[in-house]
């Protein structure tokens, strides 16, 4: 079945990654809600959640644009999520922002394993982003951002082979 | 069954075998002088490089900083993600066994000095890191998949230890 002519100017693994990352910022938007609410009360970290939710809207319309102009349909929202503990305190609140970043983070570094240049490039500067927002959180940084732990001894054997 | 089609295929395979023969000869020739790495390999030998550099600013900054408790562990930490960045691309070089390219471990890189006054030098390291953290971004777009992922992380982690060094700065 054809699509419109722009459609050949994503991959299939590219639309795909998209699609994953489309997902997980519609997450964090649904979830900054809640740390935002959370954070209210106590001054500290209000405003950075509250800027952290727009540059999550934006990401988010600006990954549903690519998906469209690329031919495609960008996968709706779910009407709510399942959080993945209970958000009470402010603690809470922070931890939940930095799982959600977490997200957001492997979502655009599965972007960067794409062929294409120029999502390789969006997915580097939106994990670059996520992981300034968690250190932000964290009050911390890591060695390697986006990667799962498991995912360090993959990436020593992954190319063991290749000369 | 006839045996014109199989003559054909003997007569297809002998002329497929001719460019491998030629590549072979040429092959021989080219011996002495290996041919040049594969870019990925040069991009990558490029971001060890910029790692060891990168460390090698670190423990002077570190030793200007001595007296300032905090400021060295902070840069300490940074310091210990960049030798886990190091450790990682080196482990991803697979360096045939009796090439040249098996020396970098051994000299240490030329490192310019950072700035006498700890002010100074940290805004020489925030500057570094932004500047590695940049061409990272930029040398993953030409890497195998596995190997961009890599290089994506590591940048991003760099650029998070540009709004740490600022704070050191401010705070020294």
């Amino acid at each position: 079945m054809s699509r419109p002519a722009a459609k050949g100017s994503i991959s299939p693994p590219g639309l795909t990654a998209l699609q994953a990352a489309l997902a997980a910022e519609q997450a964090a938007c649904y979830g900054y809600g809640v740390v935002g609410a959370r954070l209210a009360a106590s001054a500290a970290g209000a405003g950075t959640a509250d800027a952290d939710w727009v540059a999550h809207q934006l990401a988010r319309d600006q990954l549903s644009a690519l998906i469209t102009a690329a031919g495609a349909t960008p996968a709706p929202a779910p009407v709510a999520y399942q959080l993945p503990a209970r958000v009470q305190t402010s603690a809470e609140a922070r931890s939940l922002a930095v799982t959600l970043e977490d997200g957001v983070a492997r979502a655009y570094l599965a972007l960067v394993a794409v062929p294409d240049r120029a999502l390789r490039a969006l997915g580097s500067r939106e994990l670059t982003a996520a992981a300034l927002r968690t250190a932000a959180w964290q009050h911390a940084t890591v060695a390697f951002p986006g990667l799962p732990a498991s995912a360090l001894d993959l990436h020593l054997h992954s190319y063991a082979g290749m000369s | 069954m006839t045996d014109g089609p199989t003559r054909r295929a003997v007569l297809v395979a002998s002329a497929a075998a001719v460019p491998l023969l030629v590549t072979a000869c040429r092959g021989v020739q080219v011996l002495g002088a290996p041919p040049p790495p594969a870019p990925d390999i040069t991009q990558l030998r490029s971001a060890i490089a910029a790692e060891r550099l990168m460390i090698g600013r670190y423990h002077q900054v570190i030793t200007r900083a001595a007296g300032h408790q905090a400021t060295v562990t902070r840069l300490t930490a940074l310091l210990s993600e960049h030798q886990q960045h190091l450790a990682l691309l080196q482990a991803r070089l697979v360096i045939p066994a009796g090439s040249a390219a098996a020396s970098p471990d051994g000299s240490p890189p030329a490192v310019k000095p950072v700035p006498a006054d700890l002010a100074g030098a940290l805004s020489a390291l925030a500057a570094d890191e932004q500047a590695a953290a940049r061409r990272l971004s930029t040398q993953l777009l030409v890497m195998p998949p596995s190997l961009a992922q890599l290089l994506a992380s590591i940048s991003a982690s760099e650029a998070t230890h540009v709004p740490v060094l600022s704070e050191l700065r401010r705070t020294s």
